[in-house]
């Protein structure tokens, strides 16, 4: 269930009045106009929008990507408003997975290593173990040795997938995780991606254009002009 | 639970997964440093090299364990029974320089005269053509002695074994020729090629005579047991006034040590040069990598990797990397003195040993690693703050950020550290500051004038050939070469510019100016008794004048107001008033061409107590002024004269120029010999040594011209050995040059693309890519001209006093060279992208 009331007991995101502008040699770019909401601990939830709407950008602010020029961050009890780069890394490393529509494994790493590293960012002994359990969970136990360049989009979108969950993060989120891939492939790695969610109880926040994919979610935000919606219809009104 | 701090062992793992990647972005990395760490661990072992044979062999170089060297005067009976009590050995050696004239053929030359006792040398080995014993090959056969030659003598006088000279009132049959002579680098420069005959005949050549300018040496063996110092301290206090010069086996060649010293000093600073100039290289490669890894990064990032973590994988790759490359050039460096030996052992005075040196490996390495460390800390910190929102967003601004504070400080302090280093560990710091200066000013003009050229292309007028517009565009776009190549091909060439035109310079001085306004012999050792008649002999051929003669005594600085001289802290300049002998002469009147600038001249009828007149720099340099005392050594004899004035002297007239000028009334009646000058037409000069020759046995002639084919032969040596070491620079330069010619070839291939696309023809691209290399190589060059040129003045014209000569033909070539290499590369890489494929690009793109 989401809500707009910012700061609920018991959410695991929420915003408030959120604000974000970047310079740029043409001015100043306002990307976020001023977002509330929150999600519950354990709920999916999908987030639609055209291109430019400032998804992504709602997205890297919730997960510490990228700071908000002005309001309040909250995600998994941590005020992450005025994190710097270093101490939003490990909260990132704590609470956050993230599934990118790029896949961005590393080149020179194979299956195997790529989902260890953010184990082994966290000291954990157990990181190749428990790496090669999370691929053989989304189907690639025969693959761990392969490098990104020897595996198809999907497998490589699924060994993102492990990374991001291997170390049992609070929060998943995914952004556009089937924009590089066919339907029928992307279909599977969304399939797993939802069983990991009701399985783990994780909570889940999907970035999507596909409004059927977002509708697999407990919940939909519809994003617009850096606003959502809602948001979105009351400014248009008070023009 | 405080969050886990990657530990060493996880950032070393991630690092080599990610060096799996290859390292063909490294070459020019590798290349850059290997080869400046090379060029400096060579300079440094060479020098180390020679620096101990010259130890090691420190008693072969001297001829004994002590050599005590007396000037015109054999030592007192009671002298030479006190060495003969207190050595194992003793052999004399006299030396001096004579005419000897070829029996057969009448052909004369001056010779290096040198009598040698059966005991020498007293280490080491003479070697001979001939197997015969030397008791045999020097004894008196009829009123013939044995003599041996240096084979260039032969060849001087066109004569052959069994052949005869004259020298002075006797005769000698050549009976070897000199192989191997131990002790000869330790003779100094000189005149002519050495004759060798007993020390027994020279009282029948008529050549010793009191005053005249011949050295007598006593080489002693003293035994391994003795200590040397404190044989020397006993010496000195039996003999404190003998004025005598002491060398012992610990500093056999003193100044062979200080010129290889010198050497050593200044092509180190070459070689760091090169070094800084591959760093640029070191630098764009770590950038190129790193910009390749900006993905890569972010990824760490995301998945919850802090900055440090980040910094530290990447910092350990270099690290790796960088190692690898000093490694490997240490090795290169460490098998220079097999080749340097090789080739150069007919110039050095021994060759270097084919061994480790570790103090000047690990330097080397020091340096390579302060440059990597100059020119890839600032990309790595820039790395190191990679935001993670790099993977889903360019930055919509360009990012012009410092890295933090503490990497510009460590990256200041590791270039105080080469500065410290190059300057603290010269011998001669001034010239070494001076060197490190011009070359920051050097690389900050260059970075300028790159900044400038990208500016100024950014701002022409649009030019109407679309061809000359890419060109131009080129220049200025992001990521252009133009930086690196201004930067390290300047660097370099502006080296080579200074060198060369520093070299033309004084060559044009030696080879021009000097034969123009000097006279053409020098005439040493005329007996005073015979000095009128020799007048009126040079003065009877047609066509020579200003004929000049001064009195000539030598003796050393004994003393500076009582102060013994090896006490004085002189200024490392001047320092060689003190050492060795100085030419003395007297004068009633101020020397031609010379001014008092201190203290008045005497009268010229003057009688009085002892006088001295001091040339004004080196009473600087040794602290003494008007009013001060100085002793002096002469015959055996300390005389303390009083500076009456300080003179300012002109060197370059070539003319006689003494230090120290004596008042009249002290020297007269000391026994000296005169030196004369003078002056002929290039036709009459062997009339003149024909005439001297035949007459006077025992007056050495000095032809200038031979003098300065000498000095000429050394420094065209010495500027072979900076130019191999310039050329390393301009072969970093070359190799940082590529490197980044490489690294565009990604936006060129798209831009020759998409130009044929467009309907452009591959001589059309061809054309635009040549315009724009030329350019640029234009450009660097008149810059590295405009600098190298400034920089050679300032050296001739303060630091050798010298006049200028604007060397044209350097120029040229410079500004050729620049462009030939800047377009040469240009092609290479120019036809390598004109040969891809548009439609593969295309599908790629």
């Amino acid at each position: 269930m989401v809500s707009t009331s910012p700061e609920r007991k018991g959410a695991a995101i929420t915003l408030d009045d959120v604000h974000l502008s970047l310079p740029s040699e043409a001015g100043e770019v306002h990307i976020l106009r001023g977002i509330s909401m929150a999600v519950e601990t354990g709920q999916s939830v999908g987030i639609v929008g055209p291109s430019g709407s400032g998804k992504s950008t709602m997205m890297a602010v919730m997960t510490g990507l990228d700071k908000a020029t002005s309001g309040r961050v909250h995600v998994a009890g941590e005020d992450i408003t005025d994190l710097d780069e270093d101490s939003l890394a490990l909260f990132r490393r704590a609470h956050v997975g993230i599934v990118l529509q790029a896949f961005r494994l590393i080149p020179t790493m194979t299956a195997l290593e790529n989902v260890a590293v953010p184990l082994e960012l966290a000291g954990r002994k157990d990181a190749f173990d428990v790496a090669e359990a999370e691929l053989k969970a989304v189907g690639l136990g025969h693959r761990l040795t392969h490098y990104p360049a020897q595996l198809s989009g999907g497998e490589q979108q699924r060994v993102a997938l492990a990374r991001a969950i291997a170390p049992e993060p609070g929060i998943l989120f995914a952004d556009e995780p089937t924009g590089n891939l066919d339907t029928t492939t992307g279909a599977q790695v969304i399939d797993i991606m939802f069983k990991l969610h009701s399985e783990r109880g994780m909570t889940l926040v999907l970035i999507t254009h596909d409004l059927s994919l977002a509708a697999r979610c407990d919940s939909v935000i519809e994003m617009r002009d850096g606003l959502k919606v809602d948001a979105a219809f009351d400014a248009i009104a008070a023009q | 639970m405080s969050p886990h701090k990657a530990t060493w062992g996880d950032i070393s793992r991630f690092a080599l997964r990610e060096m799996r990647g290859g390292l063909a972005g490294f070459r020019v990395f590798i290349a850059c440093l290997a080869l400046g760490v090379a060029a400096i661990a060579a300079v440094g072992g060479v020098t180390q090299g020679i620096l101990e044979q010259l130890s090691a062999k420190g008693q072969e170089i001297l001829g004994g364990d002590v050599d005590i060297r007396l000037n015109q005067r054999v030592a007192s009976d009671e002298e030479f029974t006190y060495l003969l009590q207190n050595s194992e050995q003793i052999a004399r050696v006299m030396r001096l320089r004579a005419m000897a004239r070829a029996e057969s053929n009448q052909k004369r030359t001056l010779v290096e005269l040198k009598a040698v006792e059966d005991a020498y040398p007293l280490y080491g080995t003479l070697e001979l053509s001939s197997t015969e014993p030397r008791p045999q090959l020097f004894e008196k056969r009829g009123d013939i002695w044995g003599a041996v030659i240096e084979p260039t003598l032969m060849t001087q006088l066109g004569v052959d074994i069994g052949d005869v000279l004259a020298v002075g009132d006797t005769r000698y049959e050549i009976r070897a020729t000199i192989t191997v002579e131990p002790d000869k680098s330790n003779e100094g420069f000189q005149l002519g090629p050495t004759l060798m005959v007993p020390h027994s005949s020279m009282e029948e050549t008529g050549l010793v005579r009191l005053g005249s300018l011949i050295r007598h040496h006593y080489r002693l063996r003293l035994g391994s047991e003795v200590d040397v110092d404190a044989w020397l301290e006993d010496l000195n206090a039996r003999f404190p006034d003998a004025g005598w010069r002491i060398r012992d086996r610990s500093n056999g060649a003193p100044g062979i040590r200080r010129f290889i010293d010198q050497m050593g000093m200044f092509l180190t600073l070459v070689g760091l040069t090169a070094l800084t100039v591959g760093g640029v290289g070191v630098g764009n490669a770590v950038r190129g990598y790193l910009d390749q890894r900006t993905e890569t990064i972010a990824t760490f990032k995301v998945l919850g990797a802090d900055g440090s973590t980040v910094f530290r994988i990447y910092v350990l790759q270099i690290a790796i990397i960088a190692a690898a490359a000093i490694v490997l050039g240490l090795a290169l460096g460490t098998l220079a003195p097999l080749f340097v030996s090789q080739a150069l052992k007919d110039v050095l005075p021994v060759a270097p040993e084919f061994k480790i040196y570790p103090v000047q490996l690990g330097l080397a390495a020091v340096y390579g690693l302060l440059i990597t460390a100059v020119f890839s800390l600032w990309p790595l910190a820039k790395a190191r703050d990679i935001p993670a929102a790099r993977l889903f967003r360019q930055l919509v601004a360009p990012d012009k950020s410092w890295p933090a504070q503490r990497f510009v400080i460590a990256t200041g302090l590791a270039i105080a550290g080469i500065v410290g280093l190059a300057i603290g560990l010269a011998e001669d710091k001034t010239l070494a500051a001076g060197f490190v200066a011009a070359a920051i000013g050097a690389f900050a003009l260059l970075r300028g004038a790159a900044v400038l050229i990208a500016w100024g292309a950014k701002r022409l007028p649009r030019v109407r050939s679309p061809l000359a517009r890419i060109a131009v565009a080129n220049l200025h776009r992001p990521g252009a070469a133009t930086a690196a190549v201004v930067l390290s091909l300047g660097l370099g060439l502006t080296l080579f510019a200074a060198l060369a035109a520093i070299e033309h310079n004084m060559s044009a001085e030696v080879r021009q100016r000097i034969p123009d306004e000097a006279p053409a012999f020098f005439f040493v050792d005329i007996q005073p008794f015979e000095l009128e008649e020799f007048i009126e002999t040079v003065a009877s051929v047609e066509g020579t004048g200003e004929f000049r003669s001064v009195p000539s005594l030598r003796g050393p600085v004994m003393a500076v107001n009582g102060v013994p001289a090896d006490e004085i802290d002189a200024d490392p300049n001047e320092a060689w008033v003190l050492r060795g002998d100085r030419g003395l002469t007297y004068s009633a009147s101020v020397p031609q061409g010379n001014r008092v600038v201190a203290g008045d001249w005497w009268p010229e009828d003057y009688a009085g107590a002892p006088l001295i007149s001091l040339e004004e720099e080196a009473a600087r340099g040794i602290g003494a002024k008007v009013g001060d005392t100085i002793t002096l050594g002469v015959l055996g004899n300390e005389i303390t004269a009083k500076i009456a004035n300080l003179r300012a002297l002109d060197w370059s007239t070539f003319g006689f120029n003494f230090v120290i000028v004596f008042a009249p009334g002290t020297l007269e009646n000391a026994p000296h010999t005169h030196m004369a000058t003078v002056k002929a037409k290039g036709d009459v000069e062997q009339a003149v040594f024909d005439a001297v020759t035949a007459k006077y046995s025992g007056v050495s002639v000095i032809r200038m011209k031979e003098v300065l084919t000498s000095v000429s032969d050394v420094l065209s040596q010495i500027s072979s050995a900076v130019r191999v070491t310039a050329v390393v620079t301009i072969l970093a330069g070359v190799l940082v040059l590529a490197g980044a010619m490489a690294a565009g070839r990604r936006a060129r291939v798209y831009d020759s693309v998409i130009l044929k696309v467009l309907g452009a023809t591959r001589s059309n691209v061809l054309a635009a890519y040549l315009i724009e290399y030329a350019l640029l190589g234009l450009v660097t060059g008149i810059i590295a001209l405009a600098l190298g040129t400034l920089a050679a003045w300032f050296v001739i014209t303060t630091v050798f006093e010298g006049a200028w000569v604007t060397p044209f033909t350097t120029m040229g070539l410079t500004i050729t060279g620049a462009i030939l290499v800047t377009v040469g590369f240009g092609l290479v890489l120019t036809w390598r992208v004109l040969g891809v494929k548009a439609g593969r690009v295309l599908a790629t793109v």
